[in-house]
């Protein structure tokens, strides 16, 4: 990068800041459970995993004693970006912007772990397919029960994301389902591609934003105001990712399902079924919708409203929940670690007693899903989606 | 692969011994202000027995050892250029809790609240309720060091609540102190000053230099039945260390904090405060509660809302020794802190104060050319006489700010501990301002330095025995370091 100024120098005054705590990846005064709350330090063991790690590596670099090489790469490459090091830092730190720096001047560098790279390539990758399952665009919308949704004037966008279109369908009908029971005038995109998530995971910020405005002029173009969202990582694109990049807020509200359902049960014009038989279920916060976007409260007020529905809490929940290892697109190229925190939340789910896992995000559904599997548990993991649509009621209004 | 890191592999297993950059450069530095060197290799043993097979591997290849347990100390430790950084955060497991000798002997990696929240869940605690560094703060480091702890008006230094310890010598072998040292009853410890002399007592606020403490065995309580809290203000320093002191003197406090420097509490009156902390049976505590409020009243203290003491002891915040958030309190610009602290006798409490208010109006000018600030002058009772600490703030990112911050500890160092006591855990860059004011003391442990450890392996430097310091810092100096500022 001779000559190119790098992201991480504009954050030494950040990086200074950190006073070297701990409080980053270790919690255990909280007790055991919050020992290793830290996926990669959990897996990688080395203290250059963890956020005072990476914040010493930071600051190595800002102060030229260290260089980029693939073994910083693995470091931060490692980070599932579950924001939990943020989340408790004694300072107060954004955390994530310090990674985010160092992943946009390794992605510069060519240093992007080799799978995800491929995954992103624009030959066979994400810049061919627009989605990250390397499947094939003019079947991103195979599942949609009526074409008459597609493309037409609508105040609402459902954006369904790759996960939703072609690995978990059911959950993009699942959504469609609830968006016509709560009486929503949606529309979907014919052209819809990758929300640019993945993008930001590899520090490829550009291409980011590029995959973000060609959504948006989709949506602008149909005049909607709203995009609706089941996958947080999608929603956070538009609605935080986008302004941070370009300065510009995205032309168009963006929000998760789950709020607009709560909004509307909240508004009485909703009601749920009674779920038989009476059912125990845990709820996993996803950390993007979690820890990034603050949302917490609207799955549970959802979920208690259900009659029949009885949530009991994991240890580790709300800002102190684990991540399941899907964060950060971590499996293409930490599969291992990636399922060693599966693993750790599936025998956590499993310890409350619960016969449901619920989650509310396609990647963490999927990655508990095999971490299930793996575990040869009967536990049942689904999305929260699934459930709502069995559940609700519109409440018709005499008159 | 070197024949060190393939030895250590072979005693540890390969996955916990690394040798790369990337993970070396993450162990140069504690929470303090000074750097330290680059280790040769991290290794993270899991038992005693490999801890004993790496000192003497250490001995052999003539490779000092670093002890790290979370490092986070805010003095700032400097780690040895090319040793072998043997970190003990593995040895974390509570190993036995002894309710019937009031005891719970723990690996010396565990974190000290951890410990004490899995007591918790029983109804008990460890003897002091939080060891007073940092939340991660580990029981073997604490206990090195010798911290100053919550409680210390009432329950004392760290180092008191030590009933027995397992220590891994400079030269390999592992001796314990105590009951424990007779192996008849080793799995019971229950009486530190067993078995002839007290030989806890040489490793505890000795910073590793003579020995590895791998095992702890600790007292432990039930957790008392209430805790009470009162919060005053007073006009004047002088009228609130005369209210502390009678506070003392009646045994009226857990704990006992001054706060009279730095950021005022917010939003009450005052030059000076009390932050006092009952626990005990209801009864007793509401006894001595109003003891306390009756002591305050006759020193015109004006009575606060307690809330704000509550908050600093239950959630461990010194923020709220000032009534502030900790988001406020801690989120700022790229500052650290070097601490400086001393014990002072009761008579001279006063005097120390003055002269650290003094220093503020004397260098008000350089205070404001580096941007240094004055988080805090505070000071913990003990039972008879008082902890004094000083916190001073300056911009990171200035190296001359940052060297006259270094100053600015050594100046209050040296005066406080020509005039008064150092706390018990030294550490490298202030040994030099204590040591030689030792006399005989720090000769004798010189000589114990060189018997026990005649190859210099474990923790060179710190406190001043061994070789010389690892490394230079701005107290000696002020050279820039290989890695880190």
């Amino acid at each position: 990068m001779s000559g190119e100024r790098r992201a991480i120098d504009a954050l030494r005054d950040v990086i200074y800041q950190c006073n070297r705590c701990a409080h980053c990846f270790d919690l255990s005064w909280l007790g055991p459970d919050f020992r290793e709350k830290c996926p990669a330090y959990r897996w990688g063991k080395f203290e250059s995993y963890t956020g005072r790690g990476r914040f010493f590596l930071a600051r190595a670099l800002v102060d030229g004693q260290i260089e980029y090489d693939a073994d910083i790469a693995a470091r931060v490459f490692a980070c599932t970006e579950c924001r939990g090091c943020a989340e408790h830092c004694f300072k107060y730190l954004s955390t994530t912007d310090i990674y985010a720096a160092m992943k946009e001047d390794l992605a510069r560098l060519g240093l992007v772990p080799a799978n995800m790279a491929a995954g992103l390539s624009d030959e066979g990758g994400l810049g061919e397919y627009h989605n990250v399952y390397q499947a094939p665009h003019d079947e991103r919308l195979a599942w949609l029960p009526d074409a008459s949704r597609v493309d037409r004037p609508a105040e609402v966008v459902f954006f369904v994301g790759c996960t939703s279109a072609y690995a978990r369908q059911n959950m993009a009908l699942d959504t469609y389902d609830v968006l016509e029971k709560a009486g929503i005038n949606f529309t979907v995109l014919s052209d819809e591609w990758c929300c640019g998530h993945p993008y930001l995971a590899a520090g490829m910020t550009a291409r980011a934003v590029e995959t973000i405005e060609h959504t948006l002029a989709l949506v602008r173009q149909l005049g909607a105001r709203q995009m609706v969202f089941n996958c947080p990582g999608c929603q956070r694109a538009f609605r935080d990712d986008y302004i941070k990049l370009t300065g510009r807020p995205a032309p168009v509200q963006a929000i998760q399902v789950v709020e607009l359902l709560a909004d509307r049960l909240q508004r009485g014009e909703l009601r749920m079924e009674r779920y038989r038989p009476k059912t125990t279920v845990t709820y996993h916060d996803p950390c993007v919708l979690g820890r990034w976007m603050g949302i917490y409260e609207a799955p549970r007020a959802l979920l208690k409203a259900i009659p029949g529905i009885n949530l009991v809490e994991m240890p580790r929940n709300r800002r102190d929940s684990y991540c399941c290892g899907a964060g950060g697109m971590i499996r293409w190229d930490f599969a291992e670690m990636a399922a060693l925190a599966g693993a750790d939340r599936i025998a956590e789910a499993v310890a409350t007693g619960a016969e449901i896992l619920l989650s509310a995000c396609p990647a963490c559904v999927m990655q508990l899903q095999q971490a299930r599997q793996k575990a040869r548990s009967r536990l049942k993991v689904m999305d929260i989606t699934e459930l709502l649509a069995a559940q609700i009621r519109p409440v018709r209004v005499a008159g | 692969m070197s024949k060190l890191i393939s030895e250590l592999a072979a005693i540890c297993g390969p996955e916990y011994v690394s040798d790369k950059l990337v993970d070396r450069v993450c162990h140069t530095r504690d929470c303090g202000p000074s750097p330290g060197g680059l280790p040769t290799v991290i290794v993270r043993p899991r038992t005693t027995e490999q801890v004993c097979a790496i000192v003497r591997l250490a001995n052999r290849e003539r490779t000092p050892i670093f002890v790290w347990g979370r490092s986070s100390t805010f003095i700032g430790h400097g780690i040895r250029e090319g040793c072998i950084l043997l970190a003990l955060d593995l040895m974390n497991r509570i190993e036995k809790v002894d309710f019937a000798n009031q005891t719970v002997t723990v690996q010396t990696g565990a974190i000290w609240h951890a410990v004490d929240v899995e007591l918790g869940k029983r109804g008990w605690e460890l003897h002091v309720p939080g060891s007073g560094g940092m939340f991660v703060c580990t029981v073997g480091g604490s206990v090195a060091y010798n911290s100053v702890p919550h409680g210390l008006a009432e329950y004392g230094m760290t180092g008191e609540g030590v009933v027995a310890l397992e220590v891994v010598l400079p030269y390999g072998e592992v001796i314990y102190t105590g009951s424990a040292a007779n192996r008849a009853s080793a799995d019971l410890g229950f009486e530190r000053y067993a078995n002839g002399p007290d030989l806890a007592g040489l490793f505890i606020g000795s910073c590793g230099v003579f020995g590895i403490i791998t095992k702890v065995t600790y007292r432990i309580r039930q957790r008392p039945e209430a805790e009470r809290f009162a919060f005053y203000g007073f006009d004047s320093v002088d009228t609130a260390v005369d209210a502390a002191q009678a506070l003392q003197r009646r045994q009226v406090p857990t704990h006992l904090v001054q706060v009279f420097g730095g950021q005022k509490p917010l939003g009450v009156e005052g030059q000076a405060f009390l932050h006092l902390i009952i626990r005990d049976s209801r009864a007793a505590a509401d006894e001595r509660l109003a003891a306390g409020h009756s002591i305050c009243a006759a020193f015109n203290g004006v009575r606060l809302d307690e809330k704000a003491t509550e908050r600093y002891w239950v959630n461990h915040m010194y923020s709220w020794l000032r009534n502030t958030p900790p988001e406020v309190y801690y989120s700022d610009r790229p500052y650290t802190c070097p601490e400086a602290s001393a014990f002072i006798p009761t008579q001279r409490v006063k005097d120390a104060i003055r002269y650290l208010l003094n220093y503020e109006v004397e260098h008000a000018e350089e205070f404001a050319r580096y941007g240094i600030r004055i988080k805090c002058y505070d000071v913990y009772y003990s039972r008879n006489a008082a902890f004094l600490w000083i916190d001073t703030l300056y911009p990171e990112l200035d190296l001359e700010a940052w060297q006259y911050g270094l100053k600015m500890r050594a100046d209050y160092s040296e005066y406080l501990w020509s005039h008064y006591g150092s706390p018990g855990g030294i550490l490298a860059p202030l040994a030099p301002h204590i040591m030689p004011k030792l006399g005989a003391g720090y000769e004798l442990m010189k000589m114990l330095k060189r018997t026990l450890d005649p190859n210099n392996i474990l923790n060179p430097g710190i406190l001043g025995l061994g070789d010389p310091s690892p490394g230079p810092s701005p107290d000696r100096g002020g050279e820039r370091e290989e890695v880190g500022r």
